[in-house]
């Protein structure tokens, strides 16, 4: 899995994969790499040493997992047994990237050229979106080995200060990079471009123009003042206006069953802190949307355990990745055997990353089991609105006329994906239990939105007429051209994927590119992606346990497209190249 | 006051009734703990208005986690009188019997000005980066104006730099955040009493971080020469005392210009202050959110930005919003100046769960770089307000013969009731408390100040005149009420000493 570049290619070819690929080992010296090519001992044993590499990676980021996890969960500082486990976890984890540290000297040493490392940070695991592989770059310093020991080392922060500061670095080092080296067609043609996180850019002339109107510009005294914790009451009775009318609900939706926060980050885990006590489980389909996970441990200290979904299905009446009432008692019962306290079920819909709808039966068998076993059911229906395939009927949990458990079933909405506003940073709960409203008003001083964003969110929402009749059907339309222009290039390179139509991405199998079929493999090559200057989010970071899935962010102007899926094509050609 | 479980991993809390026995009262009032266990004093309702907390808990208990039933019955009690004036708000014409609210610290005496401001042709922009995911440390431009901002209005010896800020959507997330990245669970944070009391939850809610209070009294006697003086002395004290009982104090929390005493530190104390937390390792959490409310200009108010050499930079972090010096509170803006950057990345870190509108952002970068505005409109007249304001609440405490503090900062008054208590407890203080609201005037008392001294009250005078006169005039029919049930009970005054119930 070195570089092994096509030898007949000719001079020309030769410069320009040099400049263009600096992929994953980038050869400093030419004659060097000329030797190398001779030498395939050598790189037999380079590939050895980093096959290793990324084994102690592994297992030193489960060891930090396990680590991060227990601090999250507050272990009471007595509890002597829990401060030794884990005092012996971090000189493990301490040993571990020593050794690594020494290989990497004694490689670089011997094989005399910059190799790459395989980035420890990411022993984290906590991601929120973007990169599995550390983002650093050749002809970029090495990424610092040393960085979490010294962070860990260093005063000034806690212990989970250090590894809030470490997951930092870890979700947003691609996203950073993306931000400060954009693409533009003019002023910067070798930008990134981000087809990871998942933003709707579709639209931004359309919603820049409805927010710029008049209307939007007018400021009374309860905008600047303290106001209710659940939200401006003018917007909560908004709110249940719009989502009586766009989820189709039976009978009108009660403004004080809203509650209003700043981003649905902010509602999963307030929610999460008044359902469940620290320690506490919840069940969700995987693969699923990762930001949740990084939810959980930091703010809830909650535990998600994943209910598998695979893509091949043994009975032919299944569509890929379904979920069946079997396979949710399957892992709630083998969550009780392991003494999990499963206070309920997240259920994405239309689901993330796999761009379908459940149906209306499935929805309500899962609420059923959910109903049967005193689950709490979270329905996150971020993309309600952006389902842009006219066949496709969502059924939103609160268009069911008689829900099998209402006090369990809670509803969490924003305009971040909707309506392409994720810097407005506003999301709502639905949610028919008042307890568990009246509680979520404690999280308010932490996670309240501007008194002028609810305002101006009140006036955009009440534009029904602006929203059916010119946003929405434009919107979709955009959407769906999009899709198509994706979809083809997909086909014409014979590359599965899925989605039910609906969403901004589209979930596809690169398991083709993959030999062996690992998630290290599915790591390379998504860092390939990413020196061609390509943003995608691979498998691994939705909990997939099939290695070579991505997911694919369509929805950006067609210009980014056609750019990103030639850079995509490039990588998958020379990747294929570089594997046989 | 509150109660919530110490730990969170020991979550089933019931602090109801047999909880008692197991008294531990520290005397340096680490406070959820001894709140928890103080129970008791709950089971009279009426004499703390919080309702009754067990209703709430032997309640179905099938929906709310343990945690989730104690965060909702904290709120509950909590927000009881801010609750209550949200039902029965005053308005001139359409309810002239409504709720006066001199209890929440909020500045309304400038809004006709904000409205222009913010109403301007250059507030009304959006462009697709405002929409879209920022920078989590709050969008460059604004980074850029707040520290420019800073520079120029705290007086600082060298330009501030954009990297050192992290923006967030209020001063209650940056607490939290803050004490989640310096603190672990159960470790505690030096304070002087009396405080801003929400601070409590700010740094439990998520971080579980507790308070350390050092508590300061009113007498001026021998080495203090102010009421309610915080001295070196002092806070050494306390950090010994806490530490010889086994929490872990990671740092010191001062609020500069003070909340509620309304005075602010001199460079001389600030310095000690800072130097004492270098001497033992301790981070300073520096809250300035009234720095430009100083409407006494004779009281030299420093920021800690403005000192020449500080003694620890690596701990010392900053916290400044628009919410109380720009009348702003419902726009949740806040922003941390720290040269760590570690510390700076992590809070960034919870910004996702903490961020603000990239509209709001953009409109908040135009007023911080409008220093004309602010320094020769707005200001000036804010401050002439607020003098005007605080000259006729403080008359007519001079007139009923009340002693007060304040010298010239901030929006409240701390006013000496306790003679009109009769035993001189936080009972009757409580009942006082309920009293006013009966009478349709909202205060806050000294406990949610954690006031160690029972009788003491803060009066928002940043209101209308027309409210103001009001509430001092429901206030005051109170207080004549007052007089009289204790000059009638006066002989059982004589014969029972003050009970402290702590």
């Amino acid at each position: 899995m070195s570089e092994n570049r096509n030898e007949g290619s000719s001079q020309a070819a030769k410069a320009n994969s040099d400049t263009q690929t600096p992929s994953h080992f980038k050869v400093t010296h030419p004659r060097l790499r000329d030797q190398l090519k001779k030498k395939s001992s050598k790189k037999k044993g380079f590939k050895f040493v980093q096959e290793k590499m990324l084994k102690f990676q592994h297992v030193i980021r489960n060891q930090f997992l396990q680590q991060i996890s227990q601090q999250m969960q507050c272990v009471p500082p007595g509890d002597q047994q829990c401060t030794q486990t884990s005092r012996k976890r971090k000189k493990m984890g301490y040993l571990l990237s020593q050794m690594v540290n020494f290989l990497w000297s004694n490689t670089v040493k011997k094989l005399k050229f910059k190799v790459p490392l395989p980035c420890l940070d990411s022993r984290c695991g906590i991601k929120v979106g973007h990169q599995t592989l550390s983002p650093w770059q050749t002809g970029q310093s090495r990424p610092s080995l040393g960085g979490f020991e010294a962070a860990l080392a260093s005063c000034t922060l806690s212990k989970r200060g250090a590894g809030i500061y470490e997951s930092y670095h870890l979700s947003f080092q691609s996203y950073e990079a993306y931000q400060a080296d954009k693409y533009h067609k003019d002023k910067n043609p070798s930008g990134y471009i981000n087809l990871s996180t998942s933003e709707n850019k579709l639209c931004l002339d359309l919603i820049t123009a409805r927010l710029t109107q008049s209307d939007m510009n007018l400021l009374d005294e309860a905008q600047l003042q303290y106001s209710d914790w659940k939200g401006q009451p003018f917007l909560r009775e908004e709110l249940a206006s719009f989502l009586t009318h766009y989820c189709k609900a039976p009978t009108p939706l009660d403004p004080e069953n809203v509650v209003v926060l700043n981003g649905c980050s902010s509602v999963f885990a307030s929610l999460a802190m008044v359902l469940c006590d620290p320690g506490d489980a919840l069940l969700i389909p995987t693969p699923c949307y990762n930001g949740f996970v990084f939810s959980s441990h930091l703010y809830s200290k909650i535990e998600l355990i994943p209910v598998h979904l695979e893509s091949q299905v043994p009975r032919s009446n299944l569509d890929s990745f379904q979920l069946t009432v079997d396979k949710l008692k399957l892992a709630l019962t083998q969550a009780k055997k392991k003494a999990k306290k499963v206070k309920g079920l997240v259920l994405i819909n239309p689901q993330n990353p796999l761009g379908d709808v459940y149906t209306q039966s499935s929805l309500q068998e899962y609420l059923v089991f959910a109903k049967t076993h005193k689950l709490h059911v979270i329905m996150d229906e971020i993309y309600m609105l952006s389902v842009f395939e006219p066949s496709v009927t969502f059924h939103s949990v609160l268009s069911i006329k008689d829900l099998p458990d209402p006090n369990m079933t809670h509803m969490i909405w924003g305009t971040s994906k909707d309506f392409g506003m994720s810097g407005i940073r506003f999301g709502v709960l639905y949610t028919h239990n008042k307890e568990v409203a009246s509680a979520m008003k404690a999280f308010g001083y932490h996670h309240g939105v501007s008194g002028i964003t609810q305002y101006k969110l009140c006036r955009l929402l009440q534009d029904k007429e602006w929203i059916s009749k010119v946003y929405l059907p434009k919107n979709h339309s955009r959407l769906q051209k999009a899709y198509s222009y994706i979809t083809k290039i997909l086909k014409d390179l014979k590359i599965p994927f899925y989605n039910g139509g609906s969403g901004l991405f589209v979930w596809i199998n690169l398991k083709a590119y993959l030999s062996p079929c690992t998630f290290d493999q599915e790591q390379i090559l998504h860092q390939r992606f990413r020196d061609k200057k390509l943003l995608l989010s691979s498998g691994k970071s939705y909990m997939c346990i099939e290695p070579g899935w991505f997911r694919l962010v369509f929805a950006e102007t067609h210009l980014h497209l056609q750019v990103a899926m030639d850079r995509f094509c490039h990588v998958l050609a020379e990747h294929k190249k570089h594997e046989k | 006051m509150f109660c919530l479980p110490q730990q969170e991993s020991t979550a089933p809390t019931t602090c109801t009734g047999s909880a008692s026995t197991q008294d531990m009262d520290s005397g340096y009032g680490d406070g959820l703990q001894g709140e928890c266990l103080r129970k008791p004093d709950q089971t009279q309702p009426k004499l703390y208005g919080v309702g009754d907390p067990t209703a709430t808990f032997s309640s179905d208990s099938s929906c709310l986690s343990s945690r989730g039933r104690v965060i909702k019955w904290f709120w509950d009690s909590a927000e009881e009188g801010y609750r209550t004036y949200h039902m029965d708000e005053y308005d001139e014409d359409k309810n002239p019997s409504g709720i006066i609210n001199l209890g929440t610290s909020e500045n309304k005496l400038c809004f006709d000005l904000l409205s222009w401001r913010l109403t301007q042709g250059d507030m009304l922009h959006v462009e697709p980066s405002l929409l879209q995911y920022p920078d989590w440390r709050g969008h460059l431009f604004l980074r850029e104006e707040v520290a420019k901002f800073l520079s120029f209005y705290c007086k600082s010896p060298a330009p501030l730099k954009p990297e050192n800020v992290v923006v967030l959507n209020g001063c209650a997330s940056l607490f939290s955040a803050l004490a989640t990245v310096l603190c672990e669970a159960g470790e505690a944070l030096l304070i002087p009493t009396p405080y801003y009391g929400a601070i409590t939850q700010h740094i439990y809610l998520y971080g579980n971080v507790r308070l350390a209070y050092v508590y300061l009294d009113s007498k001026v006697t021998g080495l203090n020469t102010r009421p309610f003086q915080l001295t070196v002395e002092k806070l050494e004290m306390v950090l010994q005392g806490v530490s010889s009982e086994g929490v872990k104090v990671k740092g010191l929390i001062l609020i500069n210009p003070q909340n509620p005493l309304g005075d602010v530190y001199s460079p001389e104390e600030l310095q000690d202050f800072l130097r004492f937390a270098m001497r033992h390792k301790l981070h300073v959490i520096m809250d300035e959110v009234y720095m430009l409310s100083v409407f006494e200009e004779s009281l030299g108010y420093r920021s800690v930005l403005s000192l020449e050499r500080l003694p620890d930079p690596q701990r010392t972090h900053v916290m400044w919003a628009t919410s109380k010096d720009f009348g702003m509170s419902g726009l949740r803006f806040g922003v941390l100046y720290t040269e760590n950057q570690h510390v700076a990345t992590a809070v960034a870190s919870l910004c996702r769960y903490h961020g603000l509108s990239g509209l709001v952002q953009h409109q908040m970068a135009q007023l911080l770089r409008d220093h004309d505005w602010i320094s020769q409109v707005y200001l000036p007249e804010n401050h002439a307000r607020l003098k005007a304001a605080h000259t006729y609440v403080s008359e007519e405490l001079r007139a009923l013969g009340i002693p007060f503090v304040s010298r010239g900062a901030g929006f409240f008054i701390w006013v000496d009731l306790r003679k009109y208590l009769c035993k001189g407890t936080f009972e009757e203080e409580a009942l006082l408390w309920r009293q006013f609201l009966d009478n349709k005037v909202l205060l806050s008392s000294g406990k949610t100040f954690e006031c160690k001294e029972p009788g003491w009250f803060r009066v928002v005078f940043s209101d209308k005149e027309n409210r103001l006169r009001l509430g001092m005039q429901r206030m005051r029919q109170v207080l004549e009420g007052q007089s009289q049930v204790v000059e009638d009970a006066s002989p059982c005054h004589a014969q029972e000493p003050q009970s402290q119930p702590r």
